[in-house]
């Protein structure tokens, strides 16, 4: 399925997130259109992850609705496990601790879901698994285990792994947070391509510089709701709104 | 119920073995906690190779070398006293360990901060680290007597009427197998109830006191 | 130590080492058993169904209550009356797996616990299913961590199959005193069957004492 630019791949509607007596999310819509890049940024605590990680259920919201690639699902009603499945393989996700499976080599990480949830050969997955590593500039660490590569380089395997189901989105959550600068930009510019490449996007991230440049729409959240959004270039140099000057001001000022 | 009863009788043996194979073991495991921590390297090397000795040999075999073996000619045990005496043994390699494990975990610091206050060593053991010590290997105590009184049913090889022996005695004479073993094996469970009880309020208390 | 206890224990050992075969035999079985019991209960234990949760946790808690020794009796002179009959090693077998199952269900659950969470939010980002997810991310780590503590049961396995002796099993402590009824010589029998159990079971200490190092060097 190849959705046009325009039609919506995501689309939360009232979404709402509670932990106990803590609400983290409250009565959240977004729409993502195909090809969009959409940066969510705000202090820690503002529900962002937890919104990005309510669009392929990993949190099943207490209320709203949610609709990826056109599929619809009703969180509070039961869902089953093919339609969690159905919905999970359109939507790659990558971790800020990255999550490979340490007891698979880098290239069994990428291969065994594409067999397990694609029903690809062997073969046939190793190929891909092959070529997208080398799209993320790891040719060689096939053959490695996670513990032998670098913050940076397991980052850039769990993208790989990721993109080898074929998704037509992909959600990042703080992708960048666990490593070192350094190590952060080899994984910023493996997204960079990734968006010039026309992939849908959904990057939680610290990295302002990096919404800046790449995304095609800055969301703002605080205390679980969105205050503010448009493009960079007009929320990041001249937001209206007081909590988003104050929440920048402290970014520019680390 | 008649079979509950017979069953029953056996409880103030196999409480009696287990206790009294613990109170030993107890004893009889500080000098070796002590040897095997000693500065003296062969006197650490006996202690750990008694240690071995003790917990590498089966219990049921322990007993049979003392009762059989040891009761041929060299000293004369009657049941409960060779069973007291192997499980108590074995008792102090077990509880040894525990010991040792509980005065490694105190800090190194604590021994250096009591002889710095001009206290002897035996006074620092007995006044700073031992009460330290054995905060820390209460658990691993508590639960070895707990599993010393499912162990203590090797006793009944032996000859002593523990619930073990009364079960089977049971089961031969009324000839009805299942039900005197079932009613055994609740009985052990119900037994440990209690233990597990005292050492989770026991370890609480202690908790609270040196709470930090 | 004098030339003819020595020759006696030349004499004895071939029985002995015969019985020593049968209880390793019997370890390996109740392990070979056992231990997938075990894996299934830890995972009924850490399902997501309440009742079955419940109903794993009385059978492991009952299972773990029971002394090995009952447990033996039980299936061998107990089950008879129920109308089911084994012979000595198989009952010996059957009554040490069962008790290897309740035992190591908790060390395998402990083992599963240890693998991380976020793992598992992985693999089901991923599409995985949760079936896949137990099989190929959660269990392989999961039984990995749990090897060690697996070793030092069945290190003690090894020991309680010493037990038996009490069902007729000629294992090696059978042996042994088989061989003390005959000569009437039981310390001198008994003590070289409690060399024996010392030979088998101080290396495989320290070798599951190794392998917790190493191990722990890596996690």
């Amino acid at each position: 399925m190849t959705l046009t630019t325009g039609t919506s791949v995501v689309s939360l509607r009232g979404i709402r997130k509670e932990f106990g007596d803590h609400v983290a999310v409250r009565d959240v819509s977004l729409e993502v259109p195909a090809g969009e890049v959409v940066a969510i940024i705000g202090p820690s605590g503002s529900g962002k992850s937890t919104l990005l990680r309510c669009i392929n259920l990993l949190e099943r919201p207490e209320a709203g609705r949610i609709e990826v690639l056109g599929q619809a699902v009703e969180p509070q009603g039961g869902v089953s496990a093919a339609e969690l499945a159905k919905l999970r393989r359109g939507v790659g996700m990558v971790f800020q601790s990255f999550n490979l499976f340490p007891h698979l080599t880098v290239l069994r990480n990428i291969s065994l879901p594409q067999e397990r949830v694609l029903g690809r050969s062997r073969k046939e997955a190793d190929a891909r698994s092959l070529q997208l590593l080398e799209r993320v500039g790891l040719a060689d660490k096939g053959a490695s285990y996670p513990s032998r590569c670098s913050g940076g380089q397991q980052q850039r395997v769990a993208i790989a792994r990721a993109l080898a189901l074929d998704p037509q989105v992909m959600l990042f959550d703080e992708p960048t947070s666990a490593l070192d600068p350094e190590l952060g930009l080899e994984v910023l510019a493996v997204m960079r391509e990734l968006a010039a490449d026309g992939m849908t996007m959904v990057v939680v991230t610290h990295e302002i510089q990096f919404a800046a440049d790449v995304a095609d729409r800055v969301v703002v959240m605080a205390d679980g709701a969105i205050i503010e959004q448009g493009p960079p270039s007009v929320v990041l140099t001249a937001p209206t709104v007081e909590r988003t000057k104050k929440f920048l001001r402290a970014v520019m000022d680390r | 119920m008649s079979h509950l009863h017979a069953v029953l009788l056996g409880v103030p043996w196999t409480l009696a073995v287990m206790l009294a194979a613990l109170a030993i073991g107890a004893v009889l495991a500080v000098p070796l906690a002590a040897a095997r921590r000693s500065r003296v390297a062969p006197l650490r090397w006996a202690a750990r190779l008694a240690i071995d000795v003790l917990r590498g040999i089966p219990p049921i075999v322990w007993l049979f070398i003392i009762f059989f073996g040891l009761g041929d000619k060299v000293l004369r045990l009657g049941p409960f006293q060779a069973a007291v005496l192997g499980l108590g043994l074995i008792s102090a390699g077990y509880l040894a360990e525990i010991y040792r494990g509980g005065l490694t975990a105190v800090h190194k610091g604590q021994w250096e901060a009591a002889s710095a206050l001009g206290m002897g060593r035996a006074d620092a053991m007995t006044r700073v680290i031992g009460p330290q010590a054995f905060r820390v290997a209460l658990p691993g105590a508590t639960t070895y007597a707990i599993g010393l009184l499912k162990d203590s049913s090797v006793v009944s090889t032996i000859g002593v009427t523990d619930i073990m022996a009364r079960a089977s005695q049971d089961a031969r004479s009324t000839s009805s197998g299942l039900t005197p073993f079932l009613l055994a094996a609740l009985v052990y469970i119900v037994l440990s109830g209690p233990l597990a009880w005292l050492s989770r309020t026991m370890d609480a208390k202690l908790r609270a006191r040196v709470a930090r | 130590m004098n030339d003819s206890l020595l020759s006696s224990w030349v004499e004895w050992t071939p029985a002995l080492l015969d019985g020593l075969w049968t209880s390793l035999q019997l370890t390996g079985g109740s392990l070979a058993i056992g231990i997938p019991g075990g894996l299934l209960l830890a995972l009924l234990m850490s399902g997501r169904s309440r009742v079955v949760k419940a109903v794993a946790i009385v059978l492991v808690e009952i299972g773990r209550g029971m002394p090995a020794l009952v447990v033996l009796q039980l299936v061998y002179f107990g089950l008879p009356s129920a109308g089911l009959t084994f012979g000595p090693f198989l009952a010996a077998t059957a009554a040490l797996a069962l008790t290897t199952a309740a035992y190591t269900s908790e060390i395998l659950r402990a083992g599963l616990q240890a693998v991380p969470a976020g793992e598992v939010e992985a693999a089901a980002a991923l599409g995985m299913s949760h079936r896949d997810s137990l099989r190929y991310v959660v269990i392989p780590q999961g039984v990995r961590v749990a090897i060690p503590a697996l070793l030092g049961f069945s290190i003690q396995i090894f020991q309680a199959t010493s037990l038996t002796f009490t069902i007729a099993v000629p294992e090696l402590l059978g042996q042994a005193y088989s061989i003390g009824a005959a000569t009437f010589r039981y310390l001198d029998v008994l003590v070289l069957a409690g060399l024996v159990y010392l030979a088998v079971v101080l290396p495989a200490g320290s070798i599951t004492r190794l392998l917790e190092r190493r191990m722990g060097r890596h996690l």
